[in-house]
Formats: C-alpha cells, structure tokens, sequence
C-alpha cells in the first residue's frame, strides 16, 4: 500500500464502517488513478469531497426507518443524557442513583426502552424526592453538594414539579417507543460521553436563578446546528422532532423561573428554538426536481 | 447531476470513466471530486434514477457500472428541455435586437 493510498483510507473514515467495506476499494481506486504521478499526499479537494461525501453518507444511512419513531428516540436520549449531566457533579453524595442514571442513558442508546422504563421511575422518583427535599428509599443529607466547599446544592435551582416533567417525558417517550413494535437503533456510544461534557465549564447566567453552563449551551448549539444540517441533507423530519422533544424539556424548565428570566435566558432560549424549528421546516421542503 | 445523468445517456459507465465523460462533455469546466460523485451516484440510484448495471473485478477490487433508467432519462430530458426554453428568453431576444 503506497503512502498516497494509505492517507487517502484515512479519509475514507469519514463514511460509515458497511459503505467502506462494500465500495472503500472502488473510490480508492479512482483517487489513485486520478492522481498526479508521484504525488504523495491527497489532494485537498479530493480529501474534503470524501469528508463530504462521508458526512452525507452517514446521514442517509441514519434516515433509514420510521423517521418519527426514530426522532423520538433520539429525543429521549438526549433527555436522558441531560437527566445524567444534573446528576454527575454530585456523584460521590448519591453513586447509586448516577449509576442507575447511566445504566438509563445507556438502556435508552442501545434500544433497550423496556428495560429503561423501571430505571426512569426509580431515578425519576428519588430525584423529585431530592428536589423536594424529602427522603426516599435511602437516607441522604440534603442539600446534596458536589464537595465539602461546594455551596450550590443538586436542584438548587430547580423546583420537583420541572425534575418531575423531565424524567416524565422520557418516561412518556420511552413509553411509546416500547409500545411500538419496530426494534430501535442502537445509538452511538458517544451519547455517553455527552453527559460529563455538559456539566464542565463556567456557566452563563450564573448570577441568576437558571444558570447554564457554557459547555451545556455550546454543545446544544452544536448538536442542534448538526439537526438542522442533517434534516436539510436527507429531508427527513427525525431530527427535528428529537430537536422539539429536547426543547420542550429546556421551555419547561425556563418557564419555571419565569419572572427571573433575563435577556440573555430568552436570547439562549431563541438561539434554541431557531435551530430546533428551522429542522422541522427544511425537512418539510419538498425537492422540485430529482435533479435537486 | 445533470451532467452525471447525461453522461450515462450513451451507456453503462464506470465511476472513473463517468468522471472522464462528464470533463468531456464540460470542457473541463466541470470536476467534481470522487467523493461528489459517489455521494450523486448513490443519491440517484435511491431515487431510481440510475441503477447499478454489473460489476466488474480489476486488479481484485470490484468496480460497479451505472446505467441510466427509463425514468432517469425523461427527468434528464425534461431538465434539458427546461433548460433551453429558459436560454430562449435571452437569445431570442439578442436575435431579434
């Protein structure tokens, strides 16, 4: 394998692992007969049409199956990881209910809902017991503090009733989807790295009574921008319903503080709504022609 | 697109001599790179406007031969015909000026 070949199998990376084993070869092929002789490094055009190409790829293969289904159980992922990330400052206080809270998250992303269903009501049930500062199934001292210096406790912020709709959103979702009878993707191990991300970095807001943390804000800003591009990309409607479940979670929890909100709360709440709604609508744009 | 589709008008082709073809029939102008190609030839061939023809193993490696669909050829047709009717409104215009 020459070095140019060797460069180029790296972008080839970019699709998914079933379109390189069946067609990697093919493309290889023509990159290298359409190389300049002697020429040992890709291409720059070459190498981004294989990014793109890859991209596009994996989104089309992700809009295979029932689109709403699917969109849903992406939604419930990403409320479940977002259930996990209030959780995980404050691991060393409660480790059997942020372990549970994983074993949730990774329920939901390999397409177990069934088993995520007694997970969501245990974890469900014990954090609006936390939010309402009452004791259930083990004693725990509250406010739960992630430290010894820690002075914001877990749902300091947040009322039981806005913990309660959250975990009983996913419970809804969660619910629907097992009642379906079309077995669910297994999702990407990566969800889970997305709950530790979202609870590092400084917050924005932090002065008020809804603070959210910049990494929280940039990683949904990211994740929604990605909705929208995919949603564009294959006209399919399952990103924009996950992207609309993940922000009716977000408007419930922002309506709770509602006489506090400031500029910048409704402004973050705009910079999400945009994204979530614009992958709603260009899913909807119908192609004039086969050409388009 | 367009000049993917016409360039299978004459017969099956395989993705290095669609690329060929489609710098023939442009002057060069176009040139979309291996990773466009595939993205359009996959797009196509899910819309049924293209299908793979056969397969052909060189050197070991199996290379796929397109070929246009009746459908392909009237959506193509149809665009060149679109085509043309909007070029009319300019150069009929210069011819009468």
């Amino acid at each position: 394998m020459t070095r140019l070949e060797r460069r180029y199998r790296r972008f080839l990376l970019a699709y998914p692992a079933g379109y390189r084993k069946a067609h990697g070869d093919e493309l290889i092929d023509i990159l290298l007969d359409t190389a300049e002789p002697g020429r040992r490094t890709p291409e720059i055009r070459e190498a981004l049409g294989l990014l793109m190409g890859g991209l596009r790829t994996r989104v089309e293969h992700a809009a295979a199956g029932p689109a709403w289904r699917d969109g849903l159980h992406l939604g419930v992922a990403a409320l479940t990881v977002a259930n996990l990330a209030a959780l995980l400052p404050f691991v060393t206080a409660i480790p059997l209910w942020t372990v549970l809270s994983a074993f949730t998250v990774l329920a939901v992303i390999r397409g177990r809902v069934r088993l995520a269903l007694p997970l969501l009501l245990l974890t469900g049930a014990k954090a609006t017991a936390i939010a309402s500062g009452v004791p259930l199934f083990d004693h725990v001292l509250i406010p739960i503090t992630s430290g010894p210096r820690s002075v914001d406790g877990l749902f300091a912020t947040t009322g039981p009733q806005v913990v309660a709709l959250s975990y009983a959103l996913a419970f809804a979702g969660s619910l629907v989807l097992a009642a379906g009878a079309h077995p669910l993707k297994a999702r990407s191990w990566w969800w889970l790295a997305v709950a530790p991300a979202l609870c590092v970095g400084p917050a924005l807001m932090g002065e008020s009574k809804f603070p959210v943390g910049v990494v929280r804000a940039v990683a949904e800003l990211g994740l929604l921008a990605a909705a929208v591009c995919a949603a564009r990309m294959a006209r399919d409607p399952r990103w924009g319903v996950a992207a609309l479940v993940y922000l009716l979670s977000v408007t419930v929890a922002m309506a709770e503080h509602g006489p506090y909100l400031t500029v910048r709360h409704l402004a973050y709440w705009a910079l999400l709504t945009l994204p979530a709604v614009t992958a709603v609508l260009v899913a909807r744009e119908h192609r004039r022609t086969a050409l388009r | 697109m367009y000049f993917v589709l016409t360039a299978l008008l004459d017969g099956p082709l395989h993705g290095h001599a669609i690329l060929k073809r489609i710098g023939e029939l442009s002057a060069g102008r176009v040139r979309p790179t291996v990773g466009t190609l595939y993205a359009i030839l996959e797009r196509l061939a899910a819309r049924g406007v293209l299908a793979v023809d056969h397969e052909e193993t060189v050197n070991g490696r199996v290379r796929r031969y397109f070929r246009i669909t009746d459908e392909g050829t009237a959506i193509v047709r149809s665009e060149a015909r679109r085509m043309n009717e909007a070029a009319a409104l300019v150069l009929n215009r210069e011819a009468l000026a």
